[in-house]
């Protein structure tokens, strides 16, 4: 087993993923039309309701690690769903590759999409909003964005995982487990402000931490960003193992076939 | 010896949503020595493509022992895929990529890289005639065109053992014909057992040296494709209306005449083509007053039945 060939294993995953997105008109809509729209929805609404400087960046991060994180988790659950969608998963499955390389390798492009989008949205609004990405420092914005993007390999691994337990149409449910990961983490608010409850489960949601570290940069209280990197490496860990044992069993269901029909 | 396939006990059902489980392998007892083409026959919803895809471990059986390659393939099976590949009928790749694109994403799964990949890409793409689609994308290629894609992919890890999945279905006569001669070349020159289905007996005549029949999800025989032929009364289907009397006796003594039905003034018979001339059975026939003759080539589904009863 070389290195490099187990890098390449992982970089299939990027590759196909690359020339997809290349091929498909809808990606100048993923990468900048709504990510675009979404920033400056949030941005006007900031002057609309005369909200002062800390504010709009508390709102704005909130707006760009939201859209970052969407663009990345769908480019993790691609790497099972354009198999699905062109029936070619048996070609992927019978060849010696395992979850994880397909995941690092759509998460490796996935970063790469998020962070395009990234520069895009912190120059747009610095330039309409005034809004200073590196008041906290580059490894602010590293660990931020590092935070978001294993978030996203998170959701896209839950997202690959339903489909190969539940089938083709699982990925609505997974989907929607992604809109209260957000909505419980505090993406245009503090958790302060929910209830109890769901504030206990919020500080189950890595995203959390993450949000929490880059806002502090900006006067919003303390993070604890130790706990949030922590418990984001030990959920990749459970959700790498996670997948290998999910597609065992979809081996051993039958399920991997009906997938390729 | 190291067996190309041995497989003994093999179960396999599938867990339906109304109806419970549903068997669609039972006990399957094989061993293929890799040095012929062996072929699986059977008719649609047999368990050809189950039990492919449970030799090329893409999916697990629920009992039962086998081995590929000499390998333990129900633990092993990382080692087992990196020595085998399959290439099914009606093949799909990812659409907008391109020919050189899908063989090269396909290396890359096996773990290709560099120069060495570009050059199993280039060597299967030269192997299999696609040079001049390699910037064609999958989805404006032919059917004929998918199938040798399919095939140059199914060669990029350099197998030791090839699975083909019904490999001519939905192509026309000549795409077919072409087909089998890949893989032949690719069992001879290449010298990569090959485990193939079909449905279509005539094929698996031309390419196998031993055939196992499976229907409903047991081998019910194995032989070669000659022998075969004549236990499963596969030829050509002549049915006929007459009038006046016809020597069944005679006609039952002619060699290559696998099977006659008279009664009442309708004969079913069945010819093997290759052995018998029909003017031979035409004479015979002459003492009756021919009022209809229908031929027709008798689908395996039909032989199946005879075999079982
Ligand atoms: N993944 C699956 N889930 C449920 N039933 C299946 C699955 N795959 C195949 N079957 C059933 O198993 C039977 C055999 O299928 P298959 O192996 O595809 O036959 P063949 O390839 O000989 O046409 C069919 O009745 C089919 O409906
Ligand atoms: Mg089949």
């Amino acid at each position: 087993m070389s290195l490099q060939g187990e890098i390449n294993k992982c970089l299939s995953a990027a590759y196909k993923n690359w020339i997809i997105s290349k091929r498909n008109v809808f990606t100048v809509f993923e990468l900048v039309f709504w990510p675009l729209i979404s920033l400056l929805s949030i941005g006007l609404m900031t002057r609309f309701l005369n909200i002062g400087g800390e504010t709009v960046a508390f709102l704005l991060v909130g707006a760009i690690g939201l859209t970052i994180l969407q663009i990345c988790q769908i480019d993790v659950a691609y790497v099972l769903l354009f198999d699905m969608w062109s029936k070619s998963i048996k070609n992927t499955f019978v060849s010696p590759v395992r979850g994880y390389h397909l995941v690092l390798g759509a998460l490796l492009f996935g970063m790469v999409r998020g962070t395009f989008a990234f520069t895009i949205l912190v120059v747009i609004s610095r330039i309409l909003f005034g809004f200073d990405f590196l008041a906290g420092g580059v490894h602010t914005v590293l660990i931020f964005l590092a935070g978001v993007f294993a978030v996203s390999a998170l959701i896209g691994m839950i997202v690959c995982i339903s489909i190969l337990l539940f089938g083709q149409k699982a990925d609505v449910a997974a989907w929607s487990l992604s809109g209260v990961i957000m909505l419980i983490s505090g993406i245009y608010y503090p958790i302060s402000i929910l209830p109890d409850p769901l504030q206990l489960m919020a500080r189950a949601v890595p995203l959390t931490y993450f949000l929490e570290y880059y806002r502090s940069a900006y006067g919003f209280g303390d993070h604890n960003i130790m706990t949030g990197a922590v418990m984001v490496a030990a959920y990749m860990i459970v959700g790498l193992i996670a997948l290998e044992i999910t597609i065992e069993r979809a081996r051993s269901t039958g399920i991997l076939l009906r997938l390729s029909e | 010896m190291n067996y190309a396939v041995r497989a003994s006990g093999i179960c396999k059902g599938f867990n339906t949503l109304f109806r419970g489980k549903k068997e669609v392998l039972k006990d399957i007892n094989l061993l293929i020595d890799g040095e012929e083409i062996f072929g699986i026959l059977g008719p649609n919803g047999s368990g050809k493509t189950t039990l492919l895809s449970i030799f090329s471990t893409l999916i697990y059986p629920d009992r039962g022992e086998l081995t590929i390659l000499g390998i333990d393939a129900r633990r092993k099976t990382h080692e087992v895929r990196k020595l085998i590949n399959i290439s099914t009928g009606k093949p799909n790749f990812p659409w907008s990529l391109t020919v050189r694109e899908n063989l090269r994403h396909s290396g890359m799964l096996y773990g290709l890289h560099g120069r060495e990949l570009e050059r199993a890409v280039d060597w299967s793409m030269e192997s299999f005639d696609l040079h001049q689609y390699q910037d064609t994308r999958f989805e404006n290629l032919s059917t004929g065109v998918k199938q040798r894609l399919s095939l140059a992919k199914a060669m990029l890890n350099g197998p030791k053992l090839l699975f083909l999945d019904e490999p001519t279905t939905g192509l026309d006569p000549q795409m077919a014909q072409r087909t089998r001669a890949l893989v032949k070349r690719i069992h001879r020159d290449m010298g990569v057992s090959v485990v193939m289905t079909t449905h279509y007996m005539p094929e698996a005549e031309e390419l196998c040296g031993m055939i196992a029949f499976l229907k409903e999800g047991r081998i019910v025989a194995q032989d070669t494709p000659a022998r075969l032929k004549r236990c499963l009364k596969i030829g050509e289907r002549m049915r006929i209306r007459y009038r006046g009397d016809i020597d069944a006796n005679a006609l039952r003594a002619i060699p290559g005449l696998i099977s006659a039905d008279l009664s009442a003034g309708r004969a079913d018979l069945v010819i093997d083509k290759n052995e018998v001339t029909f003017s031979r059975v035409m004479r015979t026939l002459q003492s009756a007053e021919i009022l209809e003759l229908e031929l027709e080539e008798p689908d395996l589904e039909d032989v199946f039945i005879e075999l079982a009863g």
